[in-house]
């Protein structure tokens, strides 16, 4: 046995490779099979795992900037895990964290915490004022104006007389509407007197009567029309609303994906709203407004053309036929203003506003960007595009914990969306409040509403009654009535102190600080850590001190946190490798089938290297490389190609986002995927691993072969 | 010294249910420098003795001592080494690499064996093509080559790691007689010039005829051993 030195060893090393290669090439249709199948694997690996990087990164960032922060904590106690963004079955049934600011001192210890922010997420019902209640607005706005009388003030007075008119022929329009509802109702059903005092008041303001008489008692007849007349308008009804109460302040500096697109942030301490952008253009705004919207982004992101598309034509047909919702809201003013406006851009003599709308809004192809620009730039001036603005008070309604309804009135302050998430339909359509606004409609005691109950007890002279004596108490004998009599109820103090409209300015103005922001109920809290790498590590922290503060908590990763949305990425992933474990698992099949053919057709030349002196080991290496060299090659070969897809899609602008899921997994309006050093490392690892194994089994039969097999005279 | 010593060998192969005794008894010595022919029908046990010499099979009963080591004791991986560096093999079907060259098939022992620098390895190989008269086909392929071509490219690889041994199972069958002769011959002239030890088997009475010793085999057993017709035989 002799020393091999070492340029022996790569020259044998060299001829191994020669054999190797050269069988592989005498073999090139076995070879482009297998190869091709690593390839495939290779790419698959390379593009899929890419993409998912980028979406797992993209979603990362914008769950973490939006909502989830890095750590969300609920209580322990709950029945239902954290969603974020919903889940199947509506909001997560959460047991509420009951003072939030206990929570806080206990995480706040945690060196790794950088900010802890209370959530209470949950949904709600909204009423904004529908467009009788608009147009009534500026006809109490010129009343008040000219202080009883406006005769003699030529500008006013035209002014007043056309809102005048524009709900005149607003009811009467109203009027026809509810004839229809009217034939198809039941007139003894449950509603029957309602419906038919409304019907009775509907037709007493389409009488001239009404009219002559209203400047008479303008104040009063308003009264009638907006008690009476509005709420029998069918538009305008309830919306659902997907809210976060919180912490608004910490919010905004805990969350810096938060971008208020409209308006100002709420002041610090005070009550108030934030809606979400997309949910108010997607309920809010006027609905031809927000087709026209949607056509624009659809021709321009999408590259979808009227022409060939059912739904684009869908709206453009709709936008045609629904113009009652411009029409209305122009009072005869504005109406003539409109008029004179679309005349000139279309060029058009029509005298019919109507017909003008419908001209404007039969776009197609060619004539669409110039359409959408003679809307927004002379039309929408002259209207009010979103239901809710700046500066409403609207008024948010929820069933509280305990089934009963409460409500809430909050100011809007302006419109916000997250950074990446802009048109996710998940979470972009989410508004942020107040705290203090989120613990009256979920029902908990606030501080204040406890001393507010206390102040109205101590007025009606209430007093704690204990469960056992309750019945005597009260009904038991003659002294407690006496009692009762002598404190005389002072009416005016309860008015006082409950009458709405005082009230609620006093609310929307009080400056709460931040100890009355922090004691108090929350449903969630985020977490944002100083080191997010350490997130493990720093969830048991949490947990174990709030336990020390004598608090049981559930801490969960914001993956987890964002429910079924969070686990996409986890789905995706495991899509993808049982994809690719397949794929693999074929080609193992395939290489393992094809490496012991070639062997057992080479039985005889093996033998013969084995006679003259080649160790088992030696073939075995000899056919391992040829596995291996395939399987490098090619998946190489494929790494580059995915590579290059990667690349191509993203020089090519990535994948659109088609709809709204899409949006929030791609954080954006399109998935660029970048390439990582890793998903290249872990194709060719795979590869590697794949190969080998497929070829250990060929190769240990190749080092069987007997060196018997060279002298067997038969081919 | 004899280089090959064989005492008592019998070799039984079992196929299917029936056993085929393929050597019965058979006791042979072989000194250095011997040109042995090996002589016999088909099936008579020749390849079988060959294989036995060779290290590529072991004997069921008797011994084979191949350079002075008994080839049953030794593991498979000696036997291997044994092959490499003491034995040559020159096969009927000459079994050459097809996808390596006429030159890298006759490297190919030297780079298993290791210990030759690039250069020595080169020169050995340039002299033993020129011998064989290959050296101007020393890049081509086997499929390039005729049977007889080949055939002395395998010589040429037998002999590259100078074995005091070389084997060769019926290395004319495959030739026409007149190529066989020249490949007897070749190997004759290597035999005389450094007195490697050659043992062949064959069935052809006019390559028999350059043994300088010949031995006849039928049914499993030597029946003879006499000294050949070629002049100078020992």
């Amino acid at each position: 046995m002799s020393r091999v030195g070492v340029p022996t060893r790569w020259r044998q090393a060299g001829v191994l490779l020669l054999i190797a290669f050269r069988n592989l090439f005498a073999s090139r249709a076995k070879t482009f099979i297998v190869g091709g199948i690593i390839l495939f694997g290779a790419v698959l690996v390379v593009v899929g795992s890419s993409l998912l990087e980028s979406i797992d990164s993209g979603m990362r960032r914008s769950i973490q900037g939006s909502l989830g922060g890095h750590v969300q904590v609920y209580n322990a106690r709950s029945k239902d895990d954290l969603a974020l963004y919903g889940g199947m079955m509506g909001e997560s049934d959460l047991e509420p964290i009951e003072d939030f600011s206990r929570l806080k001192r206990a995480l706040m210890a945690v060196p790794n915490v950088k900010a802890v922010v209370p959530m209470g997420i949950d949904q709600a019902m909204v009423s904004m004022g529908n467009l009788f209640d608009m147009a009534l607005a500026r006809l109490r706005d010129d009343v008040r104006g000219c202080a009883g009388s406006c005769a003699g003030v030529p500008i006013v007075e035209v002014r007043y007389e056309a809102h005048k008119e524009h709900i005149r022929r607003m009811a009467m329009l109203l009027r026809e509407e509810l004839r229809g509802a009217r034939a198809i109702s039941d007139e003894r059903g449950r509603d029957a007197a309602d419906r038919a005092r409304g019907w009775a008041d509907l037709g007493r303001v389409n009488g001239d009567a009404f009219w002559d008489g209203f400047d008479r008692d303008p104040l009063g007849s308003l009264e009638f029309l907006e008690n009476r007349i509005a709420p029998l308008s069918l538009d305008g009804a309830f919306l659902f609303v997907r809210y976060v109460g919180t912490d608004l302040d910490a919010f905004q500096k805990a969350f810096e994906g938060t971008e208020i697109v409209e308006g100002t942030p709420v002041p610090k301490g005070q009550r108030g709203i934030l809606l979400g952008k997309l949910y108010a253009e997607d309920w809010l705004k006027l609905r031809t407004a927000r087709r026209l919207d949607k056509i624009k982004d659809a021709r321009d992101l999408l590259h979808k053309r009227i022409a060939k598309d059912e739904e684009l034509q869908r709206w453009v047909k709709e936008n045609q036929t629904e113009t009652r919702d411009i029409l209305l809201q122009l009072d005869p003013i504005r109406a003539e203003e409109a008029k004179y406006r679309l005349r000139r851009g279309l060029r058009s003599e029509e005298a019919d506003l109507q017909k003008l709308l419908v001209q404007l809004f039969a776009t197609d192809d060619r004539n669409f960007d110039e359409r959408y620009k003679l809307f927004y730039s002379q039309l929408a001036p002259l209207l009010q595009l979103y239901t809710a603005k700046v500066g409403d008070t609207i008024t948010i309604q929820a069933p509280a914990r305990s089934g009963y309804m409460n409500s809430v009135n909050v100011k809007v302050y302006g419109f916000v969306q997250f950074k990446g998430l802009e048109k996710s339909g998940l979470a972009g359509i989410m508004s942020l409040m107040d705290i203090q606004s989120f613990r009256d409609l979920y029902g908990f005691m606030t501080a204040e509403k406890a001393a507010e109950i206390r102040k109205i007890k101590e007025a009606a002279g209430a007093r704690v009654v204990s469960r056992e004596s309750a019945e005597a108490e009260l009904f038991g004998s003659g002294e407690v009535v006496a009692a009762a009599r002598q404190t005389a109820i002072d009416e005016n103090r309860l008015l006082g102190a409950g009458r709405g409209a005082q009230r609620k300015e006093d609310l929307f103005a009080r400056v709460y600080s931040q100890e009355e922001i922090d004691s108090g109920v929350a449903k969630n809290a985020a977490v944002i850590l100083k080191d997010p790498r350490r997130m493990r590590e720093a969830m048991r922290d949490i947990v174990a001190a709030a336990r020390r503060e004598g608090l049981e908590v559930k801490a969960v990763t914001w993956q987890q946190a964002s429910g079924m949305v969070g686990q996409f990425v986890t789905l995706a992933r495991l899509v993808l490798y049982t994809a690719v474990l397949i794929i693999f698992a074929v080609a193992l099949v395939i290489i393992n089938n094809a490496m012991v053919m070639a062997t057992l057709q080479r039985v005889k030349e093996i033998g013969t290297m084995r006679a003259i002196g080649a160790q088992r080991r030696f073939v075995l290496i000899m056919l391992m490389v040829e596995t291996v060299a395939i399987g490098l090659a090619f998946g190489a070969a494929g790494a580059a190609l995915g590579a290059a897809i990667v690349w191509l899609i993203g020089a090519s602008g990535g994948i659109p986002a088609t709809n709204d899921q899409l949006y929030f997994f791609f954080s954006g309006p399109s998935l660029v995927p970048r390439l990582g050093s890793s998903s290249l490392a872990v194709s060719l690892a795979i590869v590697l691993v794949v190969s080998i194994a497929s070829g250990l089994y060929p190769a240990l039969i190749a080092a069987r072969v007997s060196p018997l097999e060279a002298m067997q005279s038969e081919d | 010294m004899a280089i090959i010593s064989v005492r008592d060998v019998t070799k039984v192969y079992k196929l299917d249910k029936t056993e085929v005794h393929a050597l019965r008894g058979v006791s042979l010595d072989v000194l250095p420098g011997e040109f042995l022919s090996i002589a016999g029908p088909s099936g008579s046990g020749k390849t079988t003795l060959l294989n036995l010499v060779g290290c590529v099979d072991t004997p069921t009963g008797g011994t084979v001592e191949v350079d002075g080591k008994d080839t049953r004791i030794l593991s498979e991986r000696a036997l291997t080494d044994l092959r490499l560096h003491r034995i040559g093999f020159i096969f009927q079907t000459f079994n050459l690499v097809s996808v390596l060259s006429v030159f890298q098939n006759v490297e190919f022992p030297l780079l298993l064996q290791g210990g030759l620098s690039s250069a020595e390895r080169g020169k050995r190989i340039g002299g033993l093509l020129d011998a064989v008269g290959l050296l101007e086909h020393a890049r081509h392929r086997p499929s390039e080559l005729s049977g007889g071509q080949r055939q002395r490219v395998a010589v040429a690889r037998a002999l590259v790691t100078r074995p005091p041994l070389v084997l060769a199972d019926e290395p004319t069958a495959n030739l026409d007689s007149q190529t066989g002769a020249t490949i007897i011959d070749l190997m004759r002239d290597m035999n005389r010039k450094d007195g490697t030890t050659f043992i062949f088997s064959t069935h052809d009475p006019k390559v028999m005829s350059h043994a300088s010793s010949l031995i006849r085999i039928t049914d499993g057993q030597i029946v003879a051993r006499e000294a050949g017709d070629v002049a100078g035989g020992r």
